[in-house]
């Protein structure tokens, strides 16, 4: 890089952090601590790239071409001598930029922008099989496809993505699952209409910012108006969209200047707004700012599309009896069915592992494959791995998990071919971009200690313009150029 | 625009490089008054009982039909109050239950834990 390059860059981040009411001198203390963890990260990041391309030998199976399954061929296509490669994908558009459906369904891009080919991600020398794998025979390393053909394999990688199960709501007449770039017929007669929206399935995004027109231009003629923003029981991919979706319907509704005829109300099945307590509170003091509100502990179970109502179990904690063997009162839990009306509303459905996969030898009682939530290797079967959207690690449905993930399965299958012990290891990192606003973003990032594990030497719960500019020019070209060629 | 370039590019740099150099794990590691086997011993089996079959009476689920990596998530779930952002928890009575079994000295550590049901009480132990 030029040197002129360089330090014009530097000037911005240093008037960045100058903005954010950070003196220079310190600016200059955190330069310094942010170049020493940059060059001890780079001593590592050198030793990776420099080390020889690995002779290691071994038929790889690879199930699912999304962003997870993609990026990890790309990077086996890198590291070995003579990869042999095979990636099972039904999907035409698997490699899509999902993290992109939010900013979709607020208008603020179109469906295009976030469309992406699988067939142009393939990395080459990989072969790819256009079906579905329905039979998985860990024991014999042999997979099925829904086309009969069987695949046998000596490491098998699932990164199959997960379900859209809008089929457990009732109401919506909706019968079977959906995933978020396939097929979506089944739900889109009923979602993307008459108020009832989800930016979980990407033409689902594009139908949100209709809908979110039609209401926002009802607020603006004065109608009082209602929306009604859900968070279900299961784990869910990127934990933060249901809200994120939520403060740019706030931000329309400013910028329109009817925001006062709106309510907004967040409906969220847990009892907190994220399990880390200082992003935890941080929201809840942007949600007060905002008037946006909402109601813990409520599960939405049917949608009457019709009358516009949504019916949810609201459930809670009462102290119970006197417990012997706790020696403590202890709590018994108590619900009823709440229905509440909607001009708007957007359901961030219940997630399951695909049913073939989940009922099979290699999944769970909860359908996502088990592995250890460190090394990713599959707890029963030594030469599976799993990772993305259908690994049972906590918090780890995000890109962000995925970019960490896919670089652990990597080394580790390679280690398992050399023979040697699996030494690379996941820490539950993952990030969560949460866009505030039309301009805003808190850059919320995590792991398992469950402490904010800021990269940068900012304050992690501030909303910022910068992070804005992340979120909407610099993830989408690092993720589908960076990481799916393997590199980032 | 250009410097609107720049600014992606600074901070596309930035991300490149962060993220590596955080080891959470690092530098202090809890200690434990008792070790599992004394914690199952003294609180978890009057529940869960002497073999981890569980008990319908008290709701308390079967501990010996999972692995240990598999156990050690739901472990982990009921000691962090659900590990996604809304979603809550399934283990709401466990949860209330583990922080007063906390406060009265029976804490563990997850994965030693987990470790110790799958070796005492898993019942699928033998290989398929």
């Amino acid at each position: 890089m030029e040197k002129k390059n360089l330090n014009h860059m530097i000037d911005i981040v240093d008037q960045e952090l100058k903005s954010q009411g950070v003196s220079r001198r310190d600016a200059m203390k955190m330069a310094a601590v942010g170049s020493a963890a940059f060059m001890m990260s780079g001593t590592a990041a050198n030793a990776a790239t420099e080390a020889k391309a690995s002779s290691a030998k071994g038929k790889i199976l690879i199930i699912g071409g999304g962003l997870a399954g993609m990026s990890t061929a790309a990077r086996f296509s890198n590291e070995l001598d003579n990869p042999d490669i095979t990636v099972i994908e039904p999907g035409d558009l698997a490699t899509s930029y999902q993290p992109g459906q939010t900013l979709v369904g607020a208008g603020i891009w179109e469906k295009s922008d976030v469309m992406y080919n699988t067939a142009d991600f393939v990395p080459s020398g990989v072969k790819i099989i256009k079906d579905k794998a329905v039979e998985f025979d860990p024991v014999n390393n042999k997979v099925k496809t829904a086309g009969g053909e069987e695949v046998s394999y000596d490491f098998m990688v699932i990164a199959a993505g997960l379900k859209l199960a809008f089929n457990k709501i009732k109401g919506l007449g909706i019968d079977q699952t959906i995933s978020t770039t396939g097929d979506h017929s089944p739900v889109s007669k009923v979602v993307g209409k008459n108020g009832i929206t989800s930016i979980y399935f990407q033409q689902g995004s594009e139908d949100t910012w209709k809908e979110m027109q039609k209401f926002i231009a009802d607020a603006k003629s004065g109608k009082q108006v209602k929306g009604v923003f859900t968070h279900p029981n299961t784990p869910i991919k990127c934990g933060g969209a249901p809200k994120k979706i939520m403060y740019l319907t706030d931000a329309r509704l400013r910028e329109a200047g009817a925001r006062d005829n709106a309510e907004l109300n967040f409906y969220p099945n847990g009892s907190k707004m994220f399990g880390v307590p200082e992003y935890h509170e941080a929201i809840v003091k942007q949600f007060e700012a905002r008037d946006m509100k909402w109601n813990y502990r409520h599960n939405l179970i049917a949608v009457d599309p019709e009358k516009k109502i949504a019916t949810f179990n609201r459930h809670w904690k009462e102290k119970g009896a006197w417990d012997e063997d706790l020696e403590e009162y202890g709590i018994v839990m108590n619900s009823k069915e709440v229905e509440v009306p909607f001009d708007f509303l957007h359901i961030t459905p219940p997630m399951v592992a695909a049913e073939e996969i989940g009922n099979s030898p290699v999944g769970s009682g909860k359908g996502w494959v088990p592995v250890n939530k460190e090394t990713l290797q599959h707890v029963k079967f030594p030469n599976v791995f799993a990772l993305g959207d259908i690994a049972a690690v906590p918090m780890g449905k995000t890109g962000g998990s995925a970019r960490k993930q896919y670089k652990v399965v990597v080394d580790n299958v390679i280690a398992s071919m050399n023979g040697k012990e699996l030494t690379s290891k996941y820490a539950g990192y993952t990030v969560c971009p949460l866009i505030t606003s039309i301009g805003t973003v808190m850059l919320a990032e995590f792991n398992w200690t469950k402490k904010p594990t800021p990269s940068f030497p900012l304050d992690p719960t501030q909303e910022r313009y910068i992070w804005w500019l992340l979120k909407v020019y610099a993830l989408k070209p690092m993720t589908q150029y960076g990481m799916l060629s393997g590199r980032a | 625009m250009k410097k609107l370039n720049t600014a992606i590019l600074t901070i596309s740099t930035l991300l490149l490089f962060a993220g590596c150099s955080s080891n959470p794990d690092a530098g202090k590691k809890k200690v434990y008054s008792k070790t599992p086997a004394e914690v199952y011993a003294q609180s978890c089996k009057k529940c869960h009982g002497d073999d981890g079959a569980g008990n319908p009476k008290k709701k308390a689920p079967a501990l010996n039909d999972r692995q240990a990596q598999e156990m050690e998530l739901d472990l982990y779930d009921v000691k962090n109050g659900g590990t996604n952002q809304s979603s809550g928890t399934e283990h709401d009575v466990m949860e209330h239950n583990m922080k007063k079994l906390i406060a009265k000295g029976y804490d563990y550590d997850v994965k030693a834990m987990a470790e110790f049901l799958e070796k005492s009480f898993y019942k699928h132990a033998e290989k398929k």
